[in-house]
C-alpha cells in the first residue's frame, strides 16, 4: 500500500505542454549547433582561400602566371591552387559584365583577368611571393569574409541562445501556471492535510515530486516528436556543412534515421538527452515554490 | 490545557472580530459543551482552538505553547496533538478511508504495520471497516461522520475537538461516542464538544462553554 501524506498533482495539460516545449527548445538547441557548425565551416573555409587577380593586358602574362604558380607552390601552407578558365570568370562576371556575345569575352575593350584560386592554411602570408613574382596582380584575402560569417554565426548563435532561454521561461510559466491551478483544485485536501499537521515541505515534495514525474514523461515524449524532426534538419543541413557521411535524402529506414542521428555532435545529443531531465528539473523546482508560496498563506 | 486571554478572531476581509474578549481557560483531562445559537462564533472558536487561524489580539496558550508568536513548526507540532471532528467531515474524497484515517499516524512516521493494525482496529470499532478501501464520496452521511471521529480518535490527541458530532449519528452510536469521549478524558485529553443536541448535554451533564455573539455568555458558563 502507497505511503500517502499529501495529495498529488492532478496532471492536467502539464505533460503535454512540457513535451510541446521540450520540442521546441530541441529545435533551438539543433538549430543552435547546425549554425555555429555552419558557420564555422565557412569561417574556416573563407579564411583559408585567397583569390589572385592577374591582368591579361601586361606582357608576357601566360609566362609570367605559370612562374607565379610555381612560386606559389613552393611556398609552405599553399594546399591548392586553382586557375580558373576564361568560360568560368565569365560566368562569374556575368551578373555585372553580362553574358558573352558570339565569340566576344567581356565587354568590347575590357580583357578580362586570369584568376587564381589559392587554398592555404590560415596564417599563410602570399601577398610578398606574388609582389615579388607578379607585381601587376592583385591579391584578394577572403578573410574579411570569414569575418563577416563569424559574426553572423556569433549572431544567428546569440538568437537561438535566446529561443532556449525564452522557451525554458514558457517552461516554468507554463509549469507554475498548471501546479497552481492544480494546488488550488486541491485546495480542500492540502488545507486538511495541513490541518493534520503536514509540514509544508511534506506536501510541497509530495506535489512537486509528481510535477517532476509528469514533466520528465512530457519531457521524453517531446524527444520521441524531435527525433524525426533533428533527422530532418541534419540532412537539409548536411550538403552545406559537408558531411559527406550522411545520405542525401531523408531516410526512410530505421537504420538510416539510426546513421543520420549517430553522426550529429554528440554535445548537441547529450544537450538533447538532458532536456527531460532539466524539464523534470524545472517541473519539480517550479512546483516547490509555488506550492511553498501558496502555504505561507495558511496559518 | 487551554488558556485563552481576551482573545480576538478577525479574519481577513472581515469588518467586525468575529470573536472579541474571549478569556477561558479549560484544564487538562476536562470535558466542556460548546453551546450557542447559529452564528455565535463555536465554529469560529473551534476554528482558532484547531489553529487553522491565529488571534487577532489577545493570548492564547495551548498545551503550553503560546500560539501567539508560535512558530510554523511549533503549530505544526501542536495541530498534531489535537483531533478535530469538523461538521463537514473534510474527509480527503480521492483517497480511501483507510488512508485517510491512517493519516495524522503517518504524519508522525509511524510503520505502516502498526498503522494497519490501529486504523482496522479503530474503524471495526466504528463500524466502518468494511469501507476501508472504499472511497468516503461512496458513504453515507453517517458514516463518513464516523470515519472522521475515526480520523480524530487514531492519534490519541491531547485535545479532540468535535463540532456536531452526533448529528449524523443513530442514537447508541452517539451514546457509545460519549462514552469514548469518557475514555479519553479520563486518560488525560481535553474534549470539546460543540452540539445543538440538547437532550445530548442533558444525558452527559458538564460544564458548558455558552457562545452568544461572538463572546463569552458569563451566565453561563459554569452549569
Amino acid at each position: 500500500m502507497s505511503r500517502r501524506v499529501s495529495p498529488g498533482l492532478r496532471s492536467g495539460s502539464l505533460p503535454l505542454l512540457v513535451a510541446l516545449m521540450t520540442l521546441l527548445a530541441g529545435l533551438a538547441l539543433a538549430g543552435l549547433s547546425g549554425i555555429q557548425s555552419l558557420a564555422a565551416g565557412w569561417s574556416q573555409a573563407a579564411r583559408s582561400a585567397a583569390t589572385i587577380e592577374i591582368p591579361t593586358d601586361i606582357p608576357n602574362a601566360p609566362d609570367r602566371t605559370d612562374a607565379l604558380v610555381h612560386a606559389l607552390k613552393a611556398l609552405d601552407g599553399v594546399t591548392n591552387i586553382q586557375k580558373l578558365s576564361t568560360d568560368k570568370v565569365q560566368d562569374l562576371l556575368a551578373p555585372w559584365l553580362g553574358q558573352p556575345v558570339g565569340s566576344h569575352k567581356g565587354l568590347p575593350g575590357l580583357s578580362l583577368p586570369q584568376v587564381l584560386i589559392v587554398a592555404h592554411a590560415p596564417g599563410t602570408d602570399l601577398t610578398a611571393t606574388v609582389h615579388d613574382a607578379l607585381p601587376e596582380a592583385i591579391v584578394q584575402e577572403d578573410l574579411q569574409w570569414g569575418q563577416r560569417l563569424e559574426r553572423l554565426g556569433t549572431s544567428l548563435t546569440g538568437c537561438a541562445w535566446l529561443a532556449v532561454i525564452l522557451i525554458a521561461a514558457i517552461v516554468i510559466l507554463s509549469i507554475g501556471i498548471t501546479v497552481r491551478r492544480s494546488v488550488a483544485a486541491q485546495k480542500r485536501a492540502v488545507d486538511i492535510v495541513h490541518s493534520l499537521g503536514a509540514a509544508d515541505l511534506t506536501i510541497s515534495s509530495h506535489i512537486a515530486g509528481r510535477a517532476a514525474l509528469l514533466s520528465f514523461l512530457g519531457g521524453i515524449a517531446g524527444l520521441i516528436l524531435l527525433t524525426p524532426l533533428t533527422t530532418s534538419l541534419a540532412t537539409t543541413l548536411s550538403p552545406f556543412a559537408h558531411q559527406s557521411a550522411l545520405p542525401a535524402t531523408f531516410p526512410t529506414t530505421l537504420d538510416g534515421w539510426w546513421t543520420t542521428l549517430s553522426i550529429l555532435p554528440s554535445s548537441l545529443l547529450k544537450e538533447l538527452g538532458a532536456l527531460p531531465l532539466i524539464a523534470a528539473c524545472l517541473g519539480w523546482l517550479t512546483a516547490q515554490g509555488v506550492v511553498l508560496v501558496w502555504l505561507r498563506r495558511l496559518p | 490545557m487551554i488558556r485563552l486571554r481576551d482573545v480576538s478572531l478577525k479574519p481577513a476581509g472581515v469588518g467586525q472580530p468575529v470573536l472579541h474578549g474571549m478569556t477561558l481557560s479549560i484544564p487538562q483531562g476536562e470535558f466542556r459543551w460548546l453551546l450557542g445559537p447559529s452564528g455565535a462564533g463555536k465554529s469560529s472558536l473551534l476554528r482558532l482552538l484547531t489553529l487553522g487561524a491565529r488571534p487577532a489580539s489577545g493570548q492564547m496558550d495551548i498545551l503550553g505553547t503560546s500560539v501567539t508568536g508560535a512558530s510554523r513548526g511549533a503549530l505544526r507540532n501542536l495541530r498534531r496533538r489535537i483531533g478535530f471532528v469538523p461538521q463537514d467531515y473534510r474527509l480527503i474524497g480521492e483517497w480511501t478511508v483507510f488512508d485517510n484515517v491512517a493519516l495524522p499516524l503517518r504524519l508522525r512516521g509511524r510503520s505502516e504495520r502498526e498503522i494497519r493494525q490501529e486504523v482496522f482496529s479503530v474503524l471495526e470499532w466504528l463500524d466502518v471497516a468494511a469501507y476501508a478501501h472504499s472511497r468516503p464520496t461512496i458513504l453515507s452521511g453517517g458514516e463518513q461522520q464516523r470515519v472522521a471521529i475515526a480520523r480524530a480518535l487514531i492519534g490519541r490527541p491531547d485535545i479532540l475537538l468535535a463540532d456536531e458530532p452526533t448529528n449524523a449519528l443513530e442514537e447508541s452510536q452517539a451514546r457509545r461516542l460519549l462514552s469514548t469521549f469518557q475514555e479519553l478524558i479520563d486518560l488525560g485529553t481535553t474534549v470539546i464538544v460543540a452540539t445543538h443536541n440538547e437532550s445530548l448535554v442533558r444525558e452527559a451533564p458538564a460544564q458548558s462553554i455558552m457562545l452568544r455573539d461572538g463572546t463569552l455568555d458569563p451566565q453561563a458558563v459554569a452549569p
